[in-house]
């Protein structure tokens, strides 16, 4: 049975009168990233600050492990990436690896050992005797997110990880939540829905403060009615909606956006519309770029 | 207290030190405390001492030092003492405030306090970073105090003896003094945004707080006594006496400085960070 990590019941956060999360409920279990989505001044950053026991709710309860919040028990369980946080300009980045490690109770050969490895993990081994004001945005974020991987935490939660990171660092820390989602669990808010479409399968999508527990769960592939989202390279759309329209079980086509289709299919009756529309486009020499069960993110959350 | 209080407590003074002894800013205040000190010693110290020396030989009943409220001076056995404990009494206190004054600031500005606290008790940053500071505090006291002391053993060898119980007398004291400073820089540090703020905010309260007290006072004589919640309360009165009859009022600080620091816990405990 799959353990729960975290459980929210009732909870809400004023900012000065005004609410930054209202009677939020809801229970995570260990598992796959789970994504953290909602547009700004939703209340994704005021979440992760409770859970990370940065800020105290105005009301309600919030467990992790079973624990409050900042709870001693909780120190080398849950780690997190605040957003926006920066390393102490006085010492370099080794100095206050090491200091971290051995706040979480490592010996100070254990600590300068695992500081060692979360830097490699995030491919900055040679900037380990750097001080943090000749980093890069990349590599501060790097730094800051080898910070959340010491000790090998069960639960870390990313604010933002990939904001600002040019492409070759958003696949670095990709590969590192990949790598590391074996063993723990993420929870990660970002505007980059793609990135969060490629890595997680549930979401918490929070709207002013009010968690849309009716958008819980990424994946819909429960209904007899299912998609294909089918991304092509340039040619008619209406020829593409038309000859896909034609196909047996085939409920609508939509063309969500340029050269991108939804395609809605009775999956009771045709369980394998996935080779029925390769087999259109080629017998149409159509050329594709990609073909993937379900919706984007982006389309489940907008249309 | 938390699980593991005492051992992140421990590394959190350590690396506060740290950062007194080996940072580029830490340094920077170590130098210049030294050049500021060593002229302070070989002048003010060194030609008041002399002063001192010379009036308790003369027959007249004049004193440059009783003049300025400094009469205090003379019940020191050891001149350089008596002008030592009346400096610091003013120097210390002031350089607390600045000092100290950014304990948590701009950490928590910049974000680094969070990386911090995934790892340790609130508690355990508070009261690490207060010890640390209180601990450099100290041993800037040391240097001062024991530098006199050399002083003192240069002009005449013989009195290094006589001048054991004034230096230990003396730093106690300013280590108790500086004490409750460091507390309010600790709170203060807690909810302002920056170091500067923090000082501004100390001075302040320094130098308003008892005198609204003072104020409220005139009409409602009770609330005098609240006057002994302001840092520094003591120390017109601890000017005035010398060796170790100056513990006598070491309870005030220690009581301030226990009020103060539970205070601030109570609101670090609560802050958003």
């Amino acid at each position: 049975m799959r353990q729960s990590i975290i459980q929210c019941q009732q909870l809400n956060h004023l900012y000065y009168g005004k609410a930054a999360l209202s009677d939020v409920n809801f229970e995570l279990m260990a598992g796959e990233p789970i994504a953290l989505i909602g547009p700004n001044g939703a209340g994704k950053t005021t979440l992760l600050s409770i859970l990370s026991g940065f800020l105290r709710p105005t009301s309600g309860v919030v467990r992790l492990f079973g624990h409050q919040p900042g709870a001693a028990q909780l120190v080398g369980k849950v780690s997190a990436l605040p957003q926006d946080a920066r390393l102490d300009p006085s010492f370099t980045v080794i100095e206050q690896l090491v200091f971290y490690a051995r706040l979480q109770g490592l010996s100070r050969h254990l600590a300068i050992r695992e500081s060692s490895r979360v830097l490699e993990a995030v491919s900055l081994t040679e900037s380990a005797n750097e001080m943090p004001p000749v980093l890069s945005h990349g590599m501060a974020k790097r730094v800051s997110i080898a910070q959340s991987l010491i000790g090998k935490p069960e639960l870390i939660l990313l604010d933002e990880p990939t904001a600002g990171l040019d492409p070759v660092n958003v696949r670095k820390v990709r590969a590192i939540i990949t790598e590391q989602s074996s063993e723990t669990t993420f929870i990660i808010s970002s505007h980059d829905l793609t990135e969060l479409d490629r890595l997680c399968r549930q979401m918490l999508l929070l709207e002013n403060g009010i968690l849309q527990s009716e958008k819980m769960g990424v994946n819909e592939q429960h209904g007899p009615s299912q998609f294909i989202t089918l991304q092509m390279e340039t040619c008619s759309s209406s020829d593409v909606i038309a000859k896909l329209k034609a196909l047996k079980g085939i409920v609508t086509v939509t063309n969500s956006q340029k050269n991108e289709y939804i395609v809605e299919y009775d999956s009771f009756l045709y369980s394998q519309m996935d080779l029925e529309v390769i087999q259109c486009i080629k017998a149409n020499h159509w050329k594709y770029r990609q073909l993937s069960h379900g919706k984007t993110l982006e389309e489940k959350l907008f249309n | 207290m938390q699980k593991g209080f005492f051992k992140q407590f421990i590394l959190i003074c350590q690396f506060e030190i740290k950062r007194g002894f080996t940072t580029q800013k830490g340094l920077l205040v170590l130098v210049t405390f030294g050049i500021v000190w060593s002229v302070i010693l070989l002048y003010p110290i060194c030609f008041a001492a002399e002063l001192v020396r010379q009036e308790k030989g003369w027959a007249q009943d004049f004193s440059f030092f009783e003049f300025f409220g400094l009469g205090a001076i003379h019940q020191w056995p050891i001149p350089e003492f008596g002008v030592l404990w009346q400096l610091a009494l003013i120097l210390f206190p002031m350089l607390s405030i600045t000092l100290a004054a950014d304990q948590t600031c701009s950490d928590r500005e910049r974000g680094t306090l969070r990386f911090i606290v995934l790892r340790s008790s609130r508690d355990s940053i508070f009261f690490g970073r207060f010890a640390g500071v209180l601990v450099i505090q100290a041993l800037l006291i040391c240097v001062a105090t024991i530098s006199t002391f050399i002083l003192v053993s240069l002009r005449q060898v013989e009195l290094i003896f006589s001048a054991l119980p004034s230096l230990l007398a003396i730093t106690i004291n300013l280590i108790l003094v500086i004490l409750p400073f460091t507390a309010m820089m600790a709170i203060l540090s807690v909810k302002v945004k920056s170091a500067r703020q923090a000082t501004i905010w100390a001075i302040l309260i320094w130098t308003f707080l008892a005198g609204i007290i003072s104020g409220f006072a005139e009409y409602l004589p009770m609330l005098s006594y609240f006057k002994i919640l302001v840092p520094g309360y003591q120390l017109s009165d601890l000017a005035q006496l010398s060796g170790w009859q100056t513990l006598q009022l070491s309870y005030i600080p220690i009581l301030q400085g226990f009020f103060l620091l539970m205070l601030g816990r109570w609101i670090m405990v609560r802050q958003a960070l």
